[in-house]
């Protein structure tokens, strides 16, 4: 017999494999307050990645005890199981086991392999690039923030490298297509990305999108915590732009960059799709924003965001019925 | 006191600049103004070897150069940057993304829409 709290478990971890996500990925409120919004998705992916795991372990351990912890310790010390042990419980036993070697190896390789790649990137950039090259409209080194390095190229583009001593990379083609304003903004929203480590909220899931290439779900959440990344820095740049416009200071640097990116045929046209829509969307939240999440809309996400991480947690833990 | 960071890049702009294999001495002796110790100057060499910038010929004594010309690295970063490597949004946070050319001019017309200021067709038909 099936342990209650395995078939449950088991429902929620097919919930938020598939409807779940689709259901956030399509509503319209994450744009209006992409803050919460990114909460809600960590939510998604640590219960989601709790829940299977644990319907997997505690059907595959349910003759040792009735409740998880008590046949864990039954387990470990080698007590004898109370109910005749079957197939499908070692099977059981073992997903639980691979899936979240799994899930934690992949994790720890990709935090690894992006550690390597950011260490590469940054000898290279203090190699090629003069510290301290001044930046026209900066003010970033004012707020004791990180080195801001003028890459020669013609393509506009910036970006940041996170880590213990970030960086943040404008190129001279960017400079040039950008007045002082835009570039303000422009460095405002790197620096958001970096103040709120926002690569972090995106390492799971480009690691679970690895793990799990079969999951469509793993690739749409992936999607759109990166898209809700960019629009949570556009909000917190925002702020720092002075000026009666700056949203339309913030859209117009975006343009400028977009259209000068695909201008100098830099860009492979494989990349296109891959960003294609949010840049658009970025604009137009930008240009016309949305009316912003009410204080019931919010409580109610974050509401169900810890529901979300309660209702596995505490499944594992009550004594199975 | 400069740092072993700045000291590399220094060599580096003397390595980009020579062109041919340079042998640690002859380092040595154009920084004769920072008055480098022979032995730092390989220590700086090593690791800029470490890194892959620099390697060194079997001449005695060694001769080094640069592996890629300052442009070379800047078109490999960029590469990086702006393709797709699978690896890219973990790496590095860009600004914007690529766009495609039909996106941008879209793009273009909805900044142009929002002006605040009637767009010079409608002031045309008004007159």
């Amino acid at each position: 017999m099936l342990p209650a709290s395995a078939l449950v478990l088991a429902v929620l971890a097919a919930l938020l494999a598939w409807p779940v996500p689709a259901a956030l990925a399509r509503s319209s409120w994450p744009r209006r307050d992409p803050l919460v919004a990114l909460l809600c998705w960590q939510a998604i992916g640590l219960a989601g990645g709790l829940s299977i795991i644990g319907a997997l372990l505690v059907h595959g351990l349910a003759p040792w005890g009735t409740s998880l912890p008590a046949a864990v310790w039954a387990f470990w010390t080698g007590a004898p199981a109370g109910e005749a042990v079957r197939g499908d419980h070692w099977i059981a036993m073992t997903l639980a086991g691979v899936l979240f070697l799994e899930l934690t190896g992949v994790l720890l390789l990709s935090l690894v392999h992006t550690a390597r790649t950011r260490t590469r990137h940054r000898q290279l950039l203090e190699l090629i690039v003069q510290p301290g090259a001044g930046l026209p409209g900066c003010a970033a080194s004012e707020r004791g923030a990180p080195e801001a390095r003028l890459l020669e190229h013609p393509a506009p583009v910036a970006f940041c490298i996170p880590g213990a001593r970030p960086l943040l990379v404008l190129s001279s083609g960017m400079v040039a297509e950008l007045d002082d304003a835009q570039l303000g903004a422009v460095v405002a929203h790197e620096q958001a990305h970096l103040d709120e480590r926002h690569h972090l909220l995106l390492l799971p899931f480009v690691a679970w999108r690895a793990a799990l290439p079969v999951l469509p779900a793993a690739d749409r959440a992936h999607d759109a915590v990166r898209d809700l990344v960019e629009m949570r820095a556009d909000d917190v740049a925002l702020r720092s732009v002075p000026g009666p416009c700056p949203r339309r200071v913030l859209a117009a640097a975006i343009v400028a960059a977009a259209g000068g990116a695909s201008g100098h045929g830099l860009v492979p046209g494989g990349a296109l799709a891959v960003t294609g829509g949010v840049v658009s969307a970025r604009v137009a939240r930008l240009l016309e924003p949305p009316p912003p999440l009410g204080a019931t809309g919010r409580a109610t996400a974050l509401a169900c965001a810890v529901a979300l991480l309660l209702l596995p947690a505490l499944l594992l833990l009550v004594p199975a019925l | 006191m400069a740092s072993l960071g700045e000291l590399e890049r220094v060599f580096m702009d003397r390595l980009w600049a020579a062109g041919a294999p340079v042998t640690a001495a002859a380092l040595r002796d154009e920084l004769a103004d920072r008055g480098l110790a022979l032995t730092t100057v390989h220590t700086v060499l090593g690791r800029l070897e470490q890194k892959g910038f620099v390697e060194h010929d079997d001449a005695r004594p060694r001769g080094f150069r640069a592996r890629a010309t300052r442009e070379e690295h800047t078109a490999q970063l960029m590469h990086e940057v702006l393709g797709q490597a699978g690896d890219r949004q973990a790496a590095l946070a860009r600004f914007v993304g690529s766009v495609s050319a039909g996106e941008a001019s879209l793009l273009r017309r909805l900044l142009g829409g929002a002006s605040p200021d009637p767009l010079p067709d409608d002031a045309d038909r008004a007159g």
